[in-house]
């Protein structure tokens, strides 16, 4: 009985052994792909919210902060930095964007913050998303601007 | 505008006035000539009296009959439960609904009949005297008088063998035994049969001198004779007698006369049941039009469970609407209702317009305006999703210090709500947390503030928020 099915069994065999090639070396290209972009980008070491930034120190790092002070920081380190590209630090009020801040970071490893200005009106929480240059997001810091 | 008026009339107001007559009529025949129609019609007038005060302004007048009127139907079910009863324990249900209890009135030949029966039966020897135009004083004698009412206990009473009377005849005039005991002459025909005794000679004696009519009943044999007009004849059945009777006493239309005037009453009760209920029902439904404005929620039926109600434009309706003020002034607040079918609502905005189908209104009551004629409703699914948590600081920290870190759980809550409204929140905050007493590092507690309302925190997620925080000197 095999001797007469055995082209059907081989045909079968053939067809089984294709998808199963062709499935891991999709999966493999896909892998390569996410670890070529996972290998290019930088590292989000930490970040922190503070007051300002002195000799690139973050001074007095918290989460909330007075609408005294005038103005506010948000300090990421990223380590390793692959090759020169940039990242994104993008400010929001009570989820409504504010505004967003494109840094250029560089290798091997790199500090940068951005600050906004601080109003009245600009009591309440707020949140940073800090993301790559594809969009990634890489961290989340959340504070609150009170009286 | 009569012919408006009457094209206005439903069919439904037909059946409504005819019923409730029909209800009327038939406690006047269940309830006619006893003591619960007499207090019901005196109820009915002390109501009357009452509207009437009212309408005058007579407060204590109104007062002390409302109070009355109040009490009336319960003290009317108390003392008069014995007729009540009779009524409801009839035979069947057809007595109630359509029976007329007949009020028998025995009539005096028919009582004469009967006693006539009862005595025959008994062997009981009898003469009863009817007499016509003429007098039979001079004819008769001993009689003694007794002026009572024709009964059939009376006459067999009145020739019982015990009875001193009970030998002699008893007249009778009218509806009354006039006399008993009464000597009649004795007739001296050789012709008449052997067997007729001392009875039968003074009944024929007496017929053979004067217009009357004696009715015999034979002791011995209890047969019932009549004689008259010297003639004298054997009776053979109640049908005979009542004619002979009848006739003798001219009042052939006696019980059709009974007959005629109770069916006449009741024609008349039928009719004035119908007038009253008929003007009972222009009083509710016609008269006195009166206009109010409602504000009446809006209801939604039939709502596919997946989706869930996130904006309406209105949320109630303003109806005008008219109808008599007695019944204006008895609405209840469940018994308008305004509801839309979102049966074959979908995900969005749907506009409904509201129409005299959405609108529910007691009989007797009229729409006249809706505002606003439409509304829009805005559906959207549910749906769950997972959202981040961040704690709303308000105030002001003490001077020199900064908060320098929080750890707080969850980070997340699952929330429940529409798509729409998930789809674009992307952090659910806590309810202000007050920085002022905060001195050092420590913990805390905080809830959440969803917003907008109609967000639910998932079941078996946490409603109340951990937080560990660190204060630590500023740097200056």
């Amino acid at each position: 009985m095999v001797r007469r099915y055995r082209f059907y069994i081989f045909l079968f065999v053939l067809l089984y052994a294709n998808l199963f090639f062709v499935h891991r070396t999709f999966s493999q290209n896909h892998q390569n792909s996410v670890a070529d972009t996972v290998q290019n980008s930088p590292i989000l070491d930490h970040a922190v919210m503070c007051e300002e930034v002195t000799d690139k120190d973050p001074i007095n790092p918290a989460v909330v902060f007075s609408i005294k002070i005038g103005k506010v920081s948000c300090f990421s380190v990223f380590d390793p930095v692959p090759e020169k590209t940039f990242v994104y630090h993008k400010w929001f009020h009570k989820d409504n964007p504010s505004t967003n801040k494109r840094l250029t970071v560089q290798p091997p490893r790199w500090a940068t913050y951005s600050s906004i200005q601080l109003r009245e009106t600009d009591k309440g929480p707020w949140r940073v998303e800090i993301s790559d240059r594809k969009g990634n997001l890489l961290h989340i810091l959340r504070f609150s601007i009170t009286d | 505008m009569f012919m408006s008026f009457f094209a206005s009339i439903r069919w439904q107001d037909i059946i409504d006035i005819l019923l409730n007559s029909y209800i009327l009529f038939r406690l006047y025949v269940l309830f006619r000539e006893t003591y619960v129609f007499r207090v019901l019609t005196g109820l009915a007038l002390l109501w009357i009296f009452q509207r009437i005060a009212v309408f005058f302004g007579l407060i204590l007048t109104s007062w002390v009959l409302q109070g009355i009127t109040a009490v009336a139907a319960l003290i009317i079910i108390i003392v008069f439960r014995n007729e009540i009863r009779s009524v409801l324990q009839a035979k069947n249900l057809k007595a109630i609904l359509w029976g007329f209890p007949q009020k028998i009135v025995p009539t005096t030949i028919q009582i004469i009949v009967d006693s006539v029966n009862a005595l025959s039966k008994r062997h009981t020897g009898a003469l009863i005297v009817l007499p016509a135009k003429e007098d039979l004083k001079d004819m008769v004698h001993s009689g003694i008088p007794l002026r009572g009412l024709v009964s059939k206990e009376m006459l067999t009473s009145i020739f019982w063998g015990d009875n001193p009377v009970h030998d002699g005849a008893a007249i009778i005039e009218g509806d009354r035994i006039a006399e008993v005991g009464v000597i009649l002459p004795l007739s001296y025909r050789s012709d008449l049969p052997s067997h007729y005794g001392t009875r039968h000679r003074a009944a024929f004696g007496l017929a053979e001198t004067t217009d009357a009519l004696i009715v015999i009943v034979s002791e011995e044999t209890g047969k019932v004779l009549v004689a008259k007009d010297s003639n004298i004849e054997e009776i053979q059945g109640d049908t005979d007698l009542i004619k002979i009777l009848q006739e003798h006493m001219g009042v052939y239309e006696e019980e059709n006369g009974y007959q005629k005037k109770e069916n006449f009453k009741i024609s008349i009760a039928a009719i004035v049941s119908v007038f009253f209920i008929t003007g009972m029902w222009f009083s509710f439904s016609k008269g006195l039009d009166s206009l109010i404005t409602l504000e009446i929620p809006a209801e939604y039926t039939k709502r596919d469970p997946r989706f869930e109600i996130v904006n309406a434009s209105v949320h109630t309706v303003r109806l005008d609407i008219a109808g008599s003020g007695a019944l204006i002034k008895s609405i209840q607040p469940d018994q308008v209702q305004v509801k839309l079918d979102l049966g074959n609502a979908v995900v969005g905005q749907n506009i409904f317009s509201i129409t005299q189908e959405n609108i529910t209104l007691p009989p007797g009551i009229f729409l006249r305006k809706v505002v606003p004629s439409v509304i829009e409703v805005t559906l959207d699914e549910t749906i769950k999703r997972e959202i981040p948590v961040q704690i709303d600081w308000v105030g002001e920290l003490p001077k020199g210090l900064v908060l320098s870190e929080i750890f707080f759980d969850p980070e997340k809550i699952e929330v429940i709500g529409g798509k729409r409204i998930l789809e674009n929140l992307s952090t659910i905050y806590t309810e202000k947390v007050h920085l002022e007493s905060i001195k050092t590092s420590g913990t805390m507690f905080a809830n959440l503030a969803l917003t907008p309302a109609a967000l639910k925190i998932a079941p078996g997620s946490k409603d109340k928020i951990r937080i560990a925080y660190v204060i630590k000197p500023r740097i200056e």
